[in-house]
């Protein structure tokens, strides 16, 4: 993975919160609770059709982690009007493409296909938020297919596994502390009765967004939305997240040995989210670090002095609970973890006492707004925006979302900076390589 | 971090790396691009797309590493990296300031055939994007020290691959794949022969491969045909076309003897990729193979995602692919298993493989691979960087900007006998190397 991409993506990602073009959104809450986004796009003859369901591993139980990403994948498994199999054909069958995520907040489907076959993709994204079969053998059948993927993922993935390590010594008693994948010891013991109880509570109308861009008439496509998920009954509102992390009191570490050819450093510091009015500097923050090469940790640790092959960091300014603000380095052969993590550390210690450059601000600013107007090209990216958006609190913040970082100033970085970026609230990862 | 777990979305440095542009690519009526050729050499392609503010432009120059000299792996690679890296004008860090105050960018690279310099930016500055384009393109002075500094990122990143199976895996089939081709040899060479490259040797190369009678620059977005004509002229109109003819190559044909290799790391899942060579685009071949590739390991419909993910929950991801490129092809089918399943993996997708050759495919997959790989195409379309990367390729393998119209008509016309066919050349188990990354005993 190169770091420049992977950062880049990042400030795509985030911006992609808040686009414009809200006005001729087409917004309802249906009887039964479901939220609908409409925007009409008639550049190509496309449409992104999404539904979100807010559920994700932060709705998960200890022993039971990685349920929220189980149950994604079981819901290709079908329904008893569209058997196993017959979603994915009758997507690819109108040249269209289907997939799905789970994180930590929320879990996404979305179908891109040719405009005359959205009424199928609401037929069937209906029927599997109330239907699904669940079949115990097909439950079984896909465990091992999860269980392969956190080989992937994370078992054979030095930087997958150090994230997980990192992470849940970071939380104490938020969930985030849990891999959205799952424990390996809970994805093989969940049950098929825990996973229906899972669907029946959270994949609900009053529970989820569905959100369509793309050439269609939106009250056409309302009509045709009501008369299938206006079906679907309410239900009991999900329980919320309780759990708080408390603050924390001490620099927490791990250090692995795993076969690898580098090192990799990870540092993450629990910081606030959208809520709070910190975030925008941290956002803005974030992007003077990593965003790019003229940022600070690439010109620096990865350009100047050659000390790293890759450095970064990564803030989750939209995240449902406070979060962490992550930075990491791979260091170069011949430099050692702990000087990366120094390093790391002057950085953070230089933004609490040195103002940031005119120039670095006004960089950082353009870069999210010019992310902003990309994603604009691409109805998908405009639907996952919108959704982004109405889970922190209505798809209509895109303006004030970027006022808000307009409004950022050098001193309220400096501010940020010493108020969250404290040495014992940060939990540090060191993976070493072990000889082959 | 931005963590997310996926049914099926992986990203596959495997298919990344051996797939082609165009994989396969479907219709459209209406003409791709406007295209034309400057006095000197240079194809200008461009598509209006007037609806986001936004201009994306491809250059892509004939400076891939498949003019690597044999003992230089790695040398356009090096090139590609460092032509942002300081210009008669500019250092590299200012380059990379005033591109990204803007929120644009500006990326230069080279693949197996070619080297492709890409921008991104905003329409109010496309202006700056396009002297930053020039720039790099026409007075790239590769100073000494950023050649240093580059030959030792690439050794660090060529060592850091070493721990992902999917790189390893690719990097040995495709030796095995092409024995004395020039894509037998990994684009980003080797540490040792990365070693060996010094600043002559890229001033050199860039200076031979590079000319605008090899160039071809596709501008998509929000800007007119007159006036994408008017700014690339008025900036790489004076590149000056050489007297002697284009760099060209006829790489060897040299026949593949299929090998197994074992590269042996501590995993808790083995990573295996078959692969043999196939047919490129403009051979009749192509389109039957793209649909029966499909069919086989195309999607999550095809036959070993049903058989080895679905039914037998063997593997997270299991794929085949058509990878063509200017000077050969391959085809290739990969799966990630736990280790003690290896061998029944293995037989399954030799199964299928030979199944294909045998029986020919129902009536219905058929119909499913060709309306998916026809029905798709818009999505191949979708904003302004993929145009840009879909004409320029397009146009630099030769295919014509009808190739669109003709893919959909070539796809509709396959017929299960052609796929069976195509199976018979290219599906026999016995005709393809294996690589197996793992904790294999």
């Amino acid at each position: 993975v190169r770091i420049v991409v992977a950062l880049l993506s990042i400030v795509l990602l985030l911006a992609a919160s808040a686009a414009p073009a809200a006005d001729r959104v087409v917004a309802s809450t249906l009887d039964n609770g479901l939220r609908v986004l409409l925007l009409e796009d008639h550049r190509s003859p496309i449409v992104s059709f999404q539904v979100w369901y807010r559920v994700g591993s932060r709705d998960e139980h200890r022993g039971a982690t990685g349920i929220a990403h189980f149950l994604e994948h079981l819901m290709f498994k079908g329904t008893p009007a569209h058997g196993p199999k017959q979603f994915a054909r009758l997507v690819e069958e109108n040249g269209g493409q289907d997939n799905a995520f789970t994180s930590q907040d929320v879990t996404s489907y979305f179908v891109d296909i040719a405009a005359p076959k959205i009424d199928l993709v609401i037929e069937l994204e209906a029927d599997r938020m109330q239907n699904l079969l669940l079949d115990p053998k097909e439950i079984n059948a896909e465990r091992e297919v999860v269980i392969e993927e956190r080989r992937t993922r994370t078992e054979d993935d030095p930087s997958g596994f150090l994230g997980e390590e990192v992470g849940s010594i970071a939380f104490r008693a938020h969930p985030y502390g849990s891999p959205i994948i799952g424990w390996m010891e809970d994805i093989k013991r969940i049950t098929p009765a825990e996973i229906r109880a899972f669907y029946k509570t959270y994949y609900v109308p009053n529970n989820a967004i569905v959100v369509a861009v793309g050439d269609f008439r939106a009250p056409a496509v309302l009509e045709k939305i009501q008369k299938t998920f206006g079906r679907i009954p309410r239900a009991q509102t999900p329980p919320p997240v309780l759990a708080v992390e408390p603050t924390q009191n001490g620099e927490r570490r791990v250090l692995v040995k795993k076969e690898a050819e580098l090192p990799v450093v990870y540092m993450a510091w629990h910081v606030p989210n959208h809520q709070s009015n910190d975030a925008p500097a941290l956002e803005v923050l974030s992007t003077i670090l990593s965003g790019g090469r003229a940022s600070r940790l690439y010109r620096d640790l990865v350009y100047q002095r050659q000390l790293a092959l890759e450095a970064g960091g990564d803030y989750s300014y939209f995240a449902l609970d406070p979060n962490l603000f992550w930075f990491w380095a791979t260091p170069m052969p011949g430099q050692t973890p702990e000087t990366l993590e120094a390093e790391l550390a002057k950085h953070m210690e230089r933004l609490k006492t040195e103002p940031v450059t005119d120039e670095e601000l006004a960089r950082a600013k353009n870069q999210i707004e010019s992310a902003f107007v990309f994603q604009e090209d691409s109805v998908h990216r405009r639907a996952a925006l919108l959704a982004r958006l109405e889970l922190i609190g209505g798809y209509a913040q895109k303006d004030s979302f970027m006022t808000k970082i307009r409004a950022v100033t050098a001193a309220d970085l400096t501010r940020v900076a010493g108020a969250w970026f404290a040495p014992e609230r940060r939990s540090v990862g060191v993976l070493l390589p072990k000889p082959r | 971090m931005n963590a997310r777990a996926g049914r099926t979305r992986i990203a596959l440095a495997a298919v990344v790396a051996l797939a082609g542009v165009l994989g396969s690519g479907p219709a459209v009526a209406a003409p791709l691009a406007h295209r034309e050729v400057l006095p000197n050499g240079i194809v200008l392609l461009v598509a209006e797309r007037p609806a986001v503010p936004i201009v994306a432009v491809r250059l892509l120059t004939r400076a891939g590493a498949v003019f690597d000299p044999e003992d230089r792996a790695g040398l356009a690679n090096l090139t590609g990296a460092l032509l942002t890296r300081g210009t008669a004008k500019r250092t590299g860090p200012e380059i990379d300031s005033a591109i990204e105050f803007v929120g644009g960018s500006l990326e230069a690279a080279a693949g197996r055939d070619n080297l492709t310099v890409a921008l991104s930016v905003q329409k109010k500055d496309f202006s700056l994007g396009l002297d930053l384009l020039s720039e790099v393109v026409l007075s790239p002075t590769f100073p000494a020290a950023e050649v240093t500094r580059k030959v030792a990122e690439i050794q660090a990143a060529i060592q850091r691959s070493n721990e992902d199976p999917g790189t390893l895996a690719t990097r040995a089939l495709s030796r095995l794949v092409y024995p004395s081709h020039p894509y037998g040899r990994p684009v980003e060479g080797t540490r040792e022969s990365v070693a060996r490259l010094t600043r002559d040797d890229v001033v050199k190369f860039y200076a031979r491969q590079a000319r605008p009678d090899a160039t071809v620059v596709a501008v998509v977005g929000a800007v007119t045909v007159d006036e994408a004509r008017r700014e690339i002229t008025a900036r790489l109109g004076s590149w000056a076309r050489p007297s002697d003819p284009p760099p060209s190559i006829t790489p060897p044909t040299v026949a593949m003897t299929p090998h197994e290799e074992t590269i042996k790391r501590e995993l808790t899942q083995s990573t295996l990729m078959f692969g043999r060579r196939a047919v490129r685009q403009p051979e009749p071949d192509y389109f039957p193979l793209s649909v029966a590739s499909y069919v086989l390991g195309g999607g999550s419909t095809s036959r070993l995602y049903t058989r080895v993910r679905e039914e037998s929950g063997l593997a997270y991801a299991v794929y085949s692919w058509v990878s063509p490129a200017r000077y050969g092809a391959a085809f290739a089918v990969s799966a990630q298993t736990r280790t003690a399943e290896v061998p029944k993996v293995v037989v399954m997708i030799r199964e299928e493989l030979t199944r294909m050759t045998r029986e020919p495919v129902s009536e219905r997959e058929l119909a499913l691979a060709k309306q998916y790989l026809i029905g798709s195409f818009p999505f191949r379309l979708d904003t302004s960087s993929k145009v840009a990367d879909f004409v320029a390729a397009i146009e630099d393998q030769g295919l014509g900007l009808d190739y669109a119209d003709r893919y959909k008509e070539r796809i509709g016309r396959v017929t299960v006998r052609d796929v069976q066919d195509v199976a018979t050349k290219y599906f026999p188990p016995a005709s393809f190397s294996l690589v197996t990354v793992g904790e294999i005993k």
